[in-house]
């Protein structure tokens, strides 16, 4: 086998990874209901509905270490 | 480990250029060196063919018409074989085209003569009566630009190795040089003995008269690039 | 309401929604012109015999397809990220004199660019490849206007207030990669102005012109590596970016579904960039490509219809605002069209059906439900979501709004309807043989059968001009109409009768 013909086979087989690792990170998320900071991930849609320039951010970048 | 991503905008731009460009790498680097070998019996085009190839490309000929012959029955026996990779090699840019408003132009040089396409680059509902091509009156007035046809010529011959004043094998087994000129006047001379035949098959007498006084129209050098389609 | 001493500012997105409707009204018109051009040869000569060079159809066409995409569609991505990323970073761009000079900067670049684009196009100097037209100065151009959109981009993330990134934001970065990257592969050029003659003469010809790096088969395959992407990276990434951010507030509701959102948008850049072998199918570029092309342009069914699925149950429980809001409308309709157009270009890229579809006017049809449904009418409803908004205005007229909703969707109906049959008919009487083996109709009696479906698609494209028009006329009325509290302004546009 060649490179040419490994190619595509490793490409596809990366991609049926890629699949199921992300399908099993989004079914992690629904399980645990919150992501690795202890936030709802759901949480997040937040920042487009309050958005305006004096709402409070849904996570404020603070210069403190982190958590 | 994607919402940390989010927090993280310029890990977050590496992911994303790492997975878009991915595909690309692996579908188009490989297959560099295999496809650009020519097939024998392709020539690179002369210098009136090229300054054609360019007024082609002006008009956007390209958004009506195809230069690609699939293996179907049907498009065989239209246009004649199917296209070969190698037939392209000294296509740059390619015109294959995506639509096809007209028909294939892939080898039209085997079946169409200089006077079919002088009558219908004119109007072309003179040969084909209910054609919705448009005429191309204005290419029998234009100079075609054989300075920038030439220094194609050099850029090909010099950035990628098109073998202009070389032997290159034909399909008979024997060899046949296509010659590029040395300098701007020379090639001049030389565009102008090419469109001294073409012109010798035309009818149009302004454009007999404009070859006659030294200058080319338009129409001449694309006459000659259709007719070397086959 | 509190007395804020920080406010949005909006300057730079003014100026580019000024430029989508300008360029659009510019791209569509020349559209519809040469639509009616296949239909009736006669008005490639309308202007006179002097001026045919310019009006006829394939002079034309490159400046119908660049000024709708890099003219309309960029100007509204540009527009819509001027006001969407500000409000979800939550950061003002009046609190970086830089941000302002360098997105002030962009826009007049991108105006002097667009300007020397026309011209150039009008002349006749194109490189030929689709999309791509451009000579290398332009490409320059280009490539620094770009920059400085990243520059934008990545210095208000720089500086935010919201740590986390918005999905929206996610498609703009993702927007302004994928573009970048293939817009600088796919016009790898030499101009020709480089080359020396034996006797030692240079600068031969026109300065400007340039023939491309690649040959033949590489340069098609590079080329539609390019072309199909920058379908995925100027008509989709980022119209998803907007409808992320604008559906969900004008309406109120929040997305139905983050986690969907993210798979959707991983998905969508992992399998994208290898569909564009579906555009060479049948043609010299290795078999295994073609077939990649063609599978992965079904896989990509899946992130497609996710980001659909998603906007649409946002809708879920609310779904009176679809009847009461025409601006809902846009927005539905136009993800309704979004997953009807990314069913149809998997569907086309089955080889079988490509065998038929490819080189005719389905493909036409195909392009055209996904840029007139999904994202003219995306973009039209951002701008009608943004107007209220940055020129503090009611929006002049709801029934008007109204009326350009039924009558573009009529517009599109009456279009891919039409290309449709015209792109079937055709490739199936290309193909047709007799009882004897041989080719049932010439080339010419594939032609003659598409004219009724030419005038149609012409009538189609004219409806949709017309509510463009209308959708202009009642952004310019919206400048002048009546001034809204700001505290109105949190979900619903607020809209004249």
């Amino acid at each position: 086998m060649d490179f040419y013909e490994f190619a595509p086979y490793a490409y596809f087989f990366l991609i049926v990874f890629l699949v199921v690792g992300s399908y099993s990170y989004i079914y992690h998320l629904y399980k645990n209901r919150k992501d690795a900071s202890g936030v709802d991930y759901e949480h997040y849609s937040e920042m487009a509905l309050k958005d305006d320039i004096g709402d409070t951010p849904v996570k404020p970048v603070s210069r403190d270490k982190e958590k | 480990m994607f919402h940390w991503l989010e927090k993280h905008p310029f890990f977050f731009a590496v992911g994303v250029f790492v997975v878009i460009a991915f595909a690309g790498l692996i579908e188009i680097v490989p297959n560099f060196a295999q496809a650009s070998r020519p097939v024998i019996g392709t020539k690179p085009v002369t210098l009136l063919e090229q300054a054609g190839r360019d007024v082609y490309i002006k008009n956007s000929c390209n958004a009506c018409h195809s230069q690609l012959i699939r293996p179907f029955k049907a498009e065989t026996d239209r246009y004649g074989h199917y296209s070969l990779s190698g037939e392209y090699a000294y296509d740059r840019p390619f015109l294959w085209g995506s639509k096809r408003t007209g028909p294939d132009l892939m080898r039209v040089g085997n079946y169409r003569t200089t006077e079919w396409h002088e009558n219908h680059m004119k109007d072309p509902k003179s040969v084909m009566p209910s054609s919705i091509m448009p005429g191309y009156p204005w290419m029998f007035k234009n100079s075609a630009d054989i300075d920038t046809a030439y220094a194609t010529q050099l850029t090909n011959a010099q950035f990628f190795g098109v073998p202009y004043n070389k032997p290159v094998p034909m399909k008979d087994g024997s060899t046949a040089v296509v010659k590029m000129a040395d300098s701007v006047a020379g090639a001049h001379a030389m565009a102008l003995a090419e469109a001294k035949e073409i012109t010798s098959k035309m009818k149009d007498q302004n454009v007999k008269d404009a070859v006659a006084r030294g200058e080319i129209p338009e129409i001449v050098a694309l006459i000659a690039y259709l007719n070397s389609m086959k | 309401m509190e007395n804020r001493p920080l406010e949005y500012d909006y300057t730079v997105a003014k100026m580019f929604m000024l430029t989508t409707i300008v360029l659009g009204i510019v791209g569509m018109t020349i559209g519809v012109f040469i639509a009616f051009e296949l239909a009736f040869p006669g008005l490639n000569t309308i202007f006179g015999a002097g001026l045919a060079e310019y009006t006829n159809f394939s002079r034309l066409r490159p400046l119908h397809t660049d000024s709708v995409a890099f003219g309309f569609t960029v100007s509204g991505i540009f527009a819509t990220w001027f006001y969407v990323g500000q409000r979800v970073l939550k950061v003002s761009m009046a609190e970086s004199k830089f941000l302002m000079f360098i997105g002030k900067l962009q826009f007049w670049l991108y105006v002097i660019g667009v300007a020397a684009a026309v011209v150039t196009l009008f002349m006749g100097y194109t490189s030929s490849k689709e999309y791509a037209e451009f000579e290398w100065p332009i490409d320059i151009a280009i490539v620094i206007v770009w920059v400085l959109w990243g520059v934008s981009i990545f210095g208000l993330i720089g500086i935010r207030r919201e740590k986390s990134l918005y999905i929206s934001i996610w498609y703009y970065i993702a927007t302004f990669l994928g573009v970048a990257m293939l817009y600088l592969f796919n016009n790898m050029e030499i101009p020709t102005m480089l080359a020396t003659s034996a006797a030692g003469e240079t600068n031969i010809g026109d300065w400007f012109h340039s023939i491309s790096m690649y040959a033949g088969t590489n340069d098609a395959l590079v080329q539609w590596w390019y072309g199909h992407n920058a379908v995925a990276f100027v008509f989709t990434v980022p119209i998803i970016a907007m409808i992320y951010y604008f559906l969900p507030k004008e309406s109120g509701q929040a997305i139905y579904s983050y986690k969907l959102s993210l798979l959707s948008f991983w998905g969508l850049m992992f399998v994208y960039l290898w569909a564009g072998g579906h555009h060479l199918l049948y043609s010299t570029v290795p078999d295994w490509m073609q077939t990649m092309g063609s599978i992965f342009s079904i896989v990509l069914i899946l992130p497609s219809w996710g980001s659909a699925i998603n906007m649409l149950l946002t809708m879920k429980g609310e779904w009176q605002q679809v009847a009461a809001s025409p601006l809902i409308k846009f927005m539905v309709l136009a993800s309704t069209f979004y997953m009807f157009s990314t069913l149809e270009g998997p569907i086309q890229a089955i080889k079988s059906v490509n065998a038929i579809a490819h080189f005719t006017d389905w493909i036409v049809g195909h392009v055209h439900d996904g840029t007139l449904g999904w994202v003219g009418f995306m973009i039209i409803a951002a701008l009608y979501h943004m107007a209220p908004r940055v020129f503090k205005r009611e929006l002049y007229s709801k029934g008007l709004m109204a009326a350009q909703f039924w009558i573009q969707t009529l517009g599109i109906v009456l279009y891919f309807t039409s290309m449709w049959i015209a792109g079937i008919t055709q490739g199936m009487m290309w193909r047709a043989h007799d009882e004897f083996g041989n080719l049932a109709y010439s080339f010419m009696d594939t032609v003659d059968v598409l004219h009724p479906y030419y005038a149609l698609r012409g009538t189609g494209g004219l409806l949709y001009l017309v509510g463009f028009f209308m959708f202009a006329y009642n952004i310019y009325k919206t400048m002048s109409s009546r001034p809204v509290e700001e505290s109105e302004l949190q979900n619903a546009s607020p809209m004249g009768a």
